[in-house]
């Protein structure tokens, strides 16, 4: 009976394989959909693991999650220093990390930050150590870098009209090991040389309540004018950092303004009281996890859109081969009444119909799990080249009961032809 | 080996006024042989499917060894097809794609497992037939060779009998001559009663009987014309 099937098949390779073709790429539309989204999110939730509250000034709940997050840059506003004063010294704070964005070198993101992040981040480096001067940086794990090599940063990025700061050349002392985040693109150095950078250092946070623009930055002077511009330019070159100096992660009063604080509480009962109290006129806490699952509510609309979509376009290639195979038979009710004339039982014609049908819905839906997953795993890797997150392409437990569906219908539609197979008389059958 | 009897058959499609075929009475003792000839429309290709039960009688009995197959059911009548008539067409209806071998055992392997001793009468019936590479694929073959493959093919379950249509017609004279020889020689030695529809008369020659079909009805027989 297999090899009778095989025959046949073979005889048609041609519209054989055109059907294959026609529901594996329906069926590699609908795979791709679901894998990828459950990628984007799998790989967006790993990314906001280490972010458990986030303070920042008011503003935008989802553009401080998307700065600190995925490093997106973009601008923010700078809220007082005191705020990580007070938040370091909070007894409920496991630990309160500055977070500055704003530089970059060679196209990675500089972030300014404190010891306590990086140690959160990767507790154990892959390689070299943590800073120890002003003048150290530590890359992430995706940044082409060597230890020992030179870093020079540049004022918001190049593409943007971004000018180098001169005064200061980070030397690499340590790289963290991968954490499939945007943070593995990173180059994390100390905040207060960030600061020392833009001229902030001890300038208290009074009198610049402006924001930033073009760049998620750092205060600096020359929010428009353009004459401004070069004025605050040359009071950068003015500055002297010493990198030599010794690195200082104590936050008072005079702290210098920053775009964000990540706050690791020490109870989630604490997070929760955290966030309340630090919701107010000047400043925002989020919870990560909580804005990127308000987009993933986003993100799933889309999905049963696309999902929709491809439900369709199988309908609609399930109608096409339904039609072709009713075609096909009627082209082969000779050959079907020449089966049961020379003493095929009738169950054994059924049989052949129908698994010929059913050899190619399970082609073609075999072959389309594989372009499917092939399709999203080259999507979530362009993703990952270009942001360092990585977004896992899996299989769950639910896709089992979606693949069965397909099944138990393939086996419905197939068998509709096969019945139709025995409508005739062998006799009348052998005439057509 | 089973004897044929006919009573009362008629034969109506529909739209038409007139039956296809109309026997009252026509009786083949088991092992004879009995050649039909007609022009075309006259009823032959209904005859063959009336006796092989390819086609249900519209009214009457067609009664192989006393089993009435006009009033067994699709299934049934399937069955008893497959055990006891083997059939051989004009065309062949051959299977592309399977060997010679596999054709002939096609209709046994899609009913139920082949037995050593069907696998090895195969293989003989083929031996038989001139087929010398069992394995060959059948598209390969000529005419005259697909031809006597349906011979085997109709011979493989030991068949009460066996009913062929216009089995040279598609052949040339020689092939014809050497495919009726083999018909009525392993008939005979399979001990089987014989049904043809033919126009060939070298074929005709070689039967006992001959009946001529017209307009649906019997109008010539050869064994009333010796009785008479």
């Amino acid at each position: 009976m297999i090899r009778f099937i095989l025959a046949d098949l073979r005889r048609f390779k041609g519209g054989a394989l055109a059907v294959i073709v026609l529901i594996a790429l329906s069926v590699a539309l609908s795979v791709t959909v679901t894998l990828q989204e459950r990628a984007v999110r799998l790989g967006s939730a790993r990314a906001a693991e280490n972010f458990d509250l986030l303070v920042g000034a008011a503003g935008s709940e989802t553009q401080l999650t998307l700065s600190a997050v995925f490093l997106q840059p973009s601008p923010l506003p700078l809220m007082s220093g005191s705020v990580l004063a007070k938040l370091s010294e909070d007894p409920r704070v496991d630990f309160a990390a500055p977070v500055g964005f704003g530089d970059s070198a060679d196209g990675y993101p500089v972030v300014g930050t404190t010891v306590q992040l990086v140690s959160a981040l990767s507790p154990t480096l892959a390689e070299g150590a943590i800073f120890a001067r002003l003048g150290d940086a530590v890359i992430g794990s995706d940044v082409p870098k060597r230890l020992g090599a030179q870093i020079k940063p540049m004022h918001g990025a190049a593409d943007e009209g971004g000018h180098a700061h001169t005064e200061l050349v980070y030397e690499v002392t340590g790289r963290m090991a991968p954490t499939g985040t945007a943070w593995d693109r990173a180059i994390l150095v100390p905040i207060r040389a960030v600061w020392q950078l833009h001229g902030m250092a001890g300038d208290g946070g009074h009198a610049h309540d402006h924001v930033t623009e073009g760049t998620a930055a750092t205060d600096h002077h020359h929010a428009g004018e353009a004459s401004e511009r070069s004025a605050a330019d040359e009071r950068d070159r003015e500055t002297h950092v010493e990198g030599d100096a010794a690195l200082d992660e104590h936050f008072d009063t005079d702290t210098p303004r920053i775009p964000a604080v990540l706050v690791k509480p020490k109870t989630v009962a604490d997070a929760y009281r955290l966030r309340q109290e630090y919701r107010g006129e000047t400043t925002l806490a989020v919870f990560p996890a909580e804005v990127l699952t308000r987009l993933y509510a986003t993100l799933g609309d889309v999905r049963s859109l696309l999902l929709a979509i491809a439900i369709g376009t199988q309908v609609i290639v399930i109608a096409a081969i339904l039609l072709v195979t009713i075609m096909h038979v009627g082209a082969r009710q000779r050959q079907i009444g020449a089966l049961r004339a020379f003493g095929a039982p009738g169950r054994a014609v059924v049989a052949i119909v129908w698994g010929e049908l059913f050899l190619l819905f399970l082609a073609g839906f075999g072959l389309g799990i594989l372009i499917g997953y092939g399709a999203a795993q080259l999507i979530s890797a362009t993703v990952t080249a270009t942001t360092a997150i990585r977004m896992p392409v899996e299989f769950a437990r639910e896709d089992v009961s979606l693949a069965a569906w397909f099944g138990v219908l393939a086996v419905l539609v197939s068998i509709v032809p096969a019945l139709s197979a025995l409508r005739l008389s062998p006799a009348t059958a052998l005439r057509a | 080996m089973l004897a044929l009897a006919i009573s009362g058959l008629t034969m109506r499609f529909p739209g038409l006024d007139a039956p296809v075929l109309a026997i009252d009475r026509l009786h083949i003792p088991a092992g004879g042989r009995l050649a039909v000839t007609g022009a075309s429309g006259s009823g032959k290709s209904t005859l063959v499917n009336a006796i092989t039960g390819l086609e249900i009688a519209t009214s009457g009995s067609v009664s192989w060894g006393g089993t009435d197959i006009a009033r067994l059911s699709a299934g049934r009548r399937d069955a008893f097809r497959a055990a006891h008539i083997g059939l051989v067409m004009q065309d062949f209806h051959l299977f592309p794609g399977l060997s010679a071998f596999e054709n002939v055992v096609l209709p046994v392997r899609l009913s139920r497992r082949l037995t050593p001793v069907e696998r090895e009468r195969a293989l003989h019936l083929l031996e038989t037939t001139g087929i010398a590479r069992p394995n060959q694929p059948i598209e390969t073959l000529s005419r005259g060779e697909m031809q006597r493959i349906a011979v085997a093919r109709a011979l493989l379950s030991k068949p009460g009998v066996i009913v062929a249509d216009e089995p040279t017609a598609s052949l040339d004279r020689r092939t014809g001559n050497e495919v009726a020889e083999l018909i009525v020689r392993l008939a005979r030695e399979q001990g089987a009663t014989l049904v043809v529809v033919t126009h060939d008369p070298a074929l005709v020659d070689r039967l006992d009987r001959r009946i001529g079909l017209d307009g649906g009805r019997i109008v010539e027989d050869s064994a009333e014309a010796r009785a008479a």
